[in-house]
């Protein structure tokens, strides 16, 4: 069999050069493909907002960044915010934010929703780099539930990282960082109101 | 040594070293470019070839970096352009992320809003960045001109045309026709000398240089996501090649 097969390549050996590099090829278009379906929009931000709050009504609101807000939010982010403004949704103690982060080159959009001063869900709503784009499965994002602030303005639980994603990992700890700051910051403003 | 091998081992033998040969002839120009390019990177601090700028227009054009026209919007007396890389400029001030090309601007009580190829950007009345809206926030796709009429802002695209409140967030149909909203769109104009002669300044910065080229190269990113591949299918063949090599060696002892 073994000596069936080299003599055909013998005898046909630029068809089998050729069968050679499509199956190589083909391989090869395997693997991008798997690659480039690590980018895409995978939910907008309205279905976003409407999926948080269920049949409840949720209010549009917009957080103003101040000189003192915009500090607390470097230290979180390790730069400035651009902007003057942040958009949220809010129904109770129920707030809904969409922001955005870059990982490693491009900006990463997650939708994080905060109960209470937790964290009930994080979902990567668009997605944009080439790598690392498995921050957005439900097993890596549940990790964040029922995270809440701590005074340094850091997580008070700890995140699993995962291999080849460690920049998109930072970044969906910062926003959900940045989220429940948010959160705490509009609550006290409704207090004082 | 001949004489003692089996006339299949003989056979497969040499099978290996026509499939040795073939691989090198077909790999050996290419296999010769990464040797240098990889050379070339290693030694780039070294060679300074990160300073070594090209500006060549081919070249700026394949990376999607053709110079922008020295034309802007003038809206409430201020205007708006882009320096053709990824910055809206406010008069001179570079003012918020815009991807190219802008495509259109306008103002009303709410503040200046420039609509970038994916984004619409709002700006204060004195052109300090506010926030940026995109499809993922519910804005529609492909809009092509924004006017504003009555103080209200309105985003066009070929056939529609949407009423935009920045501060609801709300969408909502024209009550007018496309073609009246587009004839009320602010047309492109060019920059007054000193705005053009500053973002000349700010343009000459936005060349290539010869590292990314020789990085791209190598790696096969300049010719997209198929030379990506083409690298790595030669990357594999090069895995081949040493194999075939270390058993035509093996063989001959």
């Amino acid at each position: 069999m073994r000596r069936q097969t080299s003599a055909a390549a013998d005898r046909y050996p630029a068809a089998a050069f050729l069968s050679l590099i499509i199956g190589l090829t083909l391989s090869m278009t395997s693997l991008a493909a798997a690659t480039t379906a690590a980018r895409g929009v995978f939910q907008s931000g309205p279905d976003f907002i409407a999926e948080c709050f269920a049949s409840q009504p949720s209010e549009k609101k917009t957080l103003w960044l101040t000189d003192e807000l915009r500090q607390q939010v470097s230290k979180i982010l390790g730069h400035p915010i651009a902007g003057l403004r942040v958009r949220y949704h809010q129904n109770g103690s129920k707030t809904a934010w969409i922001l955005e982060e870059i990982g490693k080159e491009m900006p990463i959009t997650i939708g994080v929703m905060v109960d209470n001063h937790t964290i009930q869900q994080v979902k990567i709503l668009a997605y944009r780099e080439s790598r690392g784009g498995e921050v957005r499965y439900p097993a890596y994002t549940r990790q964040y539930q029922g995270a809440s602030l701590k005074p340094d303005l850091s997580l008070s639980q700890s995140i699993d990282g995962i291999t080849g994603a460690t920049l998109s990992v930072w970044a969906v700890n910062k926003v959900a960082a940045l989220a429940l700051y948010f959160d705490g910051v509009v609550t006290q403003q409704r207090t004082d109101a | 040594m001949t004489n003692k091998t089996s006339p299949t081992f003989s056979h497969s033998a040499r099978t290996n070293i026509l499939w040795h040969r073939r691989l090198g002839l077909s790999v050996f120009l290419l296999l010769i470019f990464l040797a240098i390019s990889g050379f070339a990177l290693n030694h780039s601090p070294a060679l300074k070839l990160n300073q070594i700028a090209l500006s060549n227009n081919w070249l700026l054009s394949w990376y999607g970096l053709e110079k922008a026209p020295a034309k802007g919007f003038q809206v409430d007396g201020q205007w708006l352009y882009h320096n053709g890389d990824a910055e809206l400029f406010v008069d001179g001030t570079e003012a918020a992320p815009c991807r190219a090309p802008l495509l259109s601007a306008a103002a009303n009580d709410n503040g200046l809003f420039a609509l970038c190829a994916d984004s619409l950007v709002m700006l204060t009345p004195q052109g300090q960045f506010v926030e940026q809206f995109s499809a993922i926030d519910g804005l529609p796709t492909a809009l092509q001109g924004l006017a504003v009429v009555d103080n209200r802002l309105y985003l066009i695209n070929e056939s529609i045309a949407a009423e935009f409140d920045p501060e609801r967030w709300s969408i909502s149909p024209a009550p007018m026709a496309v073609d009246k909203l587009a004839r009320s769109q602010q047309a492109m104009a060019t920059l007054p000398q000193a705005l053009a002669q500053q973002l000349e300044q700010h343009q000459s910065g936005p060349s290539i240089s010869l590292e990314t080229v020789i990085l791209d190269l190598h790696s096969g990113r300049f010719f997209g996501q198929f030379g990506v591949l083409f690298i790595d299918l030669i990357g594999i063949l090069i895995c081949i090649l040493s194999i075939t090599g270390l058993i035509a060696w093996i063989n001959r002892r």
